[in-house]
C-alpha cells in the first residue's frame, strides 16, 4: 500500500465523522434547536461520560447479546449455505422459507419471543440471529455456487475426494462472499438486540435508558445512547473487516508467503 | 399504561391516515370559515380516552366553537411534548408527570386543563390472585416504561418498604398476555385501562391497590397543554377547544354508549373492542370530575404535591412554583 493511500485510508473516514459532528453542530446553532428537541454533539458525549458507571453495565449487556446473537445467526447461516449447495433438494425446498422468514417484520416476531423465551438474554440472541444467518446463507451459497467447475473436475480428476475439494476449493471460493455476509449482518446485529430489548425487557437495557430518557426530554441521554448503539455496531463491524484481512490474505497478495508454499526462506547476508 | 403499544401503533399510523384523509374531505366546504387545531393524543394509537375529542368532533361541538380539529398520534408514548414545541401540534393531551419534566427540561409548555381529576394508577393481577403490598417482594411487575409509570413505582417501593432490587421490573409493549401466561405477577396501569382490559381476557375483574393504598401521590393523571407561544397568540383558539371539550365530555358523560359508538365509528380498527371501549369509558367518566363536580380545574396543590413528589423520588431537581406548570385562564 502506498504512504498516500494509507494515509487516505485513515484520515478519510476520520475527515467524514468530522464533517458529520460538524454539520450537526450547525443544524443545532444555527437553526435554534432547542437542548430538548436535539442536543449539541458536545453534550449528547458529556451525556454518555456523566452516566457512564450507569451505561457501562447496560451497554456490556447490549454487546453479550449482539455478539451472542451474531455468533449463532453466522454460524447457523454459514451451516445452512453449505447444506442448501450440498443438497440441491433441500435449496428448492428450504430457499423459499429463507425467503419468508425475512418478510417477517422483526417488530412484529419480538412479542412472541419473549412469550416464549422470556426476557433474559434468549429473545435478543434469537432475533439478532434472525437478522444475521440470511445474508450469510445467501452469501455461502452464491460463493459456492460460483466455483469454477473446470477447477473441481480437474480435482477430481486428480483424485481429490469431496471433502479435499471443499476444503481447497469451494471454501476459498467462498470465503469473501462469506464476508460479505457477515459483514452485513455486523452492521444489523446491534438494531436486532435493540429491538429485542424494547419489546421487553427485565432490569434495564440501553434500550429503556433511551426510551426513559427520551420521556423524560433529556435529549442529549437520547443521542448519547444512541452514540453507544452506533458505536457497537461500527467496532463489531471493524473486528469483522479484521477478520476478513486476516483470513483472506490472497486478497493483499497474488503469491502466497514463502513460507506458506514450502520453500526455504532466502538468506541473505547484507 | 396502555395495552399492546405495538399493534395499537401499526392500527393508530392507519387511523391517523384515514383520519385526516377523511376529515380533509368532509371539511372542504366548512374549512374557510372554521379556525383548523391540529389536537396531538398522548399515545400512537387511539383509545377510550379520546372520547371527548371524538364526540366534539362527530356531534358538532368543535364546528359550533369555530374549530376544525384534526387529530395526530405521536410515533411514541413520549413525543407529545415535543411535536407541540417544534409546531407540529397546537393542543396536546399528556400526563401530568410529562409536564412535569418538560417544565424541567425548559420547554415552554403550559397546562390548560385536567382531564382527569385524581390518581387512578395502580398495581393490578389476575382475578384470584393475592396483592399487597407485603407480596410484592421478589415479584415480577411489568412497567410501560413510560414517564408516569417510572414516577409511580418509587413510591409504591416506599409505602411497601422495599427496595428497587427487591422487584424485578419488566418493561415491554403488552402487559396481558403476560400476565395471563404468568410471565408477570402484577401488572402497572390506572384503573380504567387494567379493569376493561384484564376483565375481558379472564372474564372476571381483576383485583389491584390503587391510588393511596397503593402509596402513590393523589394527583391528576392527564392534562391538556399547549406551548407559552400558542397560548400567547391562539387564547381565542385554546378557549374555543376547552369550550367545546367541556361540551363534548359532558355529552360522552350523559350519553355513553352513542359516545362509545361514536368513537368506534371513528376508529372501527383501533384494536379495542366495544366492551373494552364501553367498560373504560365508564370507568373514565367518574375521574373527569372534581369533588366538587367541576370540570378541569387545576389547582396550585395539585401540581406542588406532585412536583414535591417527584423530587423525593429524583426525578424533579427542584419544586418551581405551581404557576410554571398551569392555568385556568383559558377555562370556560
Amino acid at each position: 500500500m502506498t504512504k498516500k493511500k494509507l494515509l487516505l485510508n485513515i484520515f478519510g473516514p476520520i475527515l467524514s465523522v468530522v464533517v458529520l459532528v460538524g454539520l450537526w453542530q450547525a443544524i443545532v446553532v444555527w437553526g435554534n434547536v432547542a437542548p430538548y428537541i436535539a442536543p449539541k454533539p458536545w453534550d449528547a458525549i458529556k451525556a454518555v461520560t456523566s452516566n457512564w458507571s450507569t451505561l457501562a453495565p447496560l451497554t456490556w449487556w447490549t454487546i453479550k447479546e449482539t455478539v451472542y446473537g451474531y455468533l449463532t445467526g453466522a454460524l447457523l447461516g454459514a451451516f445452512l449455505g453449505v447444506v442448501l449447495n450440498k443438497i440441491p433438494l433441500m435449496q428448492r425446498v428450504l430457499y423459499p422459507l429463507l425467503i419468508l422468514t425475512q418478510a417477517i417484520p422483526i417488530i412484529a416476531l419480538a412479542p412472541p419471543l419473549v412469550m416464549i423465551l422470556g426476557f433474559g438474554v434468549m429473545p435478543k440472541v434469537v432475533i439478532v440471529a434472525w437478522i444475521v444467518f440470511f445474508p450469510v446463507t445467501v452469501s455461502v451459497l452464491d460463493g459456492l455456487n460460483h466455483v469454477d467447475k473446470d477447477l473441481m473436475t480437474l480435482a477430481k480428476v486428480f483424485g481429490a475426494n469431496s471433502l479435499r475439494r471443499f476444503v481447497v476449493l469451494e471454501m476459498p471460493a467462498a470465503i469473501t462472499q462469506l464476508f460479505s455476509g457477515l459483514k452485513i449482518g455486523a452492521t444489523y446485529a446491534v438494531t436486532g438486540a435493540i429491538i429485542g430489548e424494547l419489546a421487553a425487557s427485565s432490569g434495564s437495557s440501553l434500550a429503556l435508558y433511551q426510551r426513559s430518557a427520551s420521556g423524560s426530554l433529556d435529549a442529549a441521554g437520547v443521542y448519547g445512547t444512541t452514540l453507544i448503539m452506533t458505536a457497537i455496531g461500527i467496532i463489531w463491524f471493524l473486528l469483522v473487516v479484521g477478520a476478513e484481512y486476516l483470513a483472506t490474505p490472497w486478497q493483499r497478495r497474488s503469491t502466497a508467503r514463502q513460507w506458506r508454499r514450502g520453500a526455504k526462506p532466502v538468506l541473505t547476508n547484507n | 399504561m396502555k395495552r399492546n403499544f405495538l399493534s395499537i401503533s401499526v392500527a393508530g399510523a392507519v387511523m391517523a391516515l384515514s383520519s385526516l384523509t377523511v376529515l380533509s374531505a368532509g371539511s372542504v366546504a366548512s374549512a374557510s370559515s372554521l379556525t383548523s387545531v391540529k389536537f396531538v393524543y398522548d399515545f400512537p394509537g387511539p383509545d377510550m380516552e379520546i372520547i371527548p375529542v371524538v364526540v366534539a368532533q362527530k356531534e358538532g361541538f368543535f364546528k359550533a366553537n369555530g374549530l376544525n380539529v384534526s387529530v395526530e398520534f405521536p410515533p411514541t408514548t413520549s413525543s407529545t411534548t415535543q411535536l407541540l414545541t417544534t409546531g407540529s401540534g397546537d393542543i396536546g393531551f399528556i400526563t401530568t408527570s410529562d409536564m412535569a419534566v418538560a417544565v424541567q427540561a425548559k420547554a415552554p409548555v403550559i397546562s390548560v386543563a385536567n382531564y382527569s381529576m385524581s390518581n387512578n394508577w395502580g398495581l393490578f393481577a389476575k382475578p384470584g390472585s393475592t396483592l399487597t403490598l407485603a407480596a410484592l417482594k421478589g415479584k415480577k411487575i411489568f412497567s410501560w416504561g413510560d414517564t408516569w409509570t417510572n414516577a409511580m413505582i418509587p413510591f409504591v417501593l416506599k409505602k411497601a418498604h422495599l427496595k428497587a432490587s427487591d422487584i424485578t421490573i419488566v418493561t415491554g409493549s403488552n402487559d396481558t398476555p403476560l400476565l395471563m401466561k404468568g410471565t408477570i405477577d402484577f401488572t402497572t396501569s390506572t384503573t380504567n385501562y387494567a379493569i376493561p382490559g384484564i376483565t375481558e381476557a379472564t372474564k372476571s375483574a381483576p383485583v389491584g391497590i390503587v391510588g393511596a393504598a397503593a402509596g402513590v401521590p393523589n394527583v391528576p393523571v392527564w392534562v391538556y397543554a399547549v406551548t407559552h407561544n400558542y397560548a400567547n397568540q391562539h387564547g381565542k383558539n385554546v378557549r374555543a377547544f376547552l369550550k367545546a371539550i367541556k361540551a363534548a365530555t359532558i355529552w360522552a358523560s350523559n350519553h355513553q354508549t352513542k359516545a362509545v359508538a361514536d368513537f368506534m365509528a371513528a376508529y372501527p380498527k383501533s384494536g379495542y373492542s366495544k366492551f373494552y371501549s364501553t367498560k373504560g369509558w365508564a370507568l373514565t367518566v367518574p375521574l373527569l370530575t372534581n369533588a366538587a363536580g367541576k370540570y378541569f380545574v387545576q389547582t396550585n396543590k395539585q401540581w406542588t404535591t406532585l412536583a414535591t413528589a417527584l423530587k423525593s423520588v429524583k426525578l424533579l431537581k427542584s419544586v418551581p412554583a405551581p404557576s410554571t406548570y398551569y392555568t385556568n385562564k383559558f377555562l370556560p
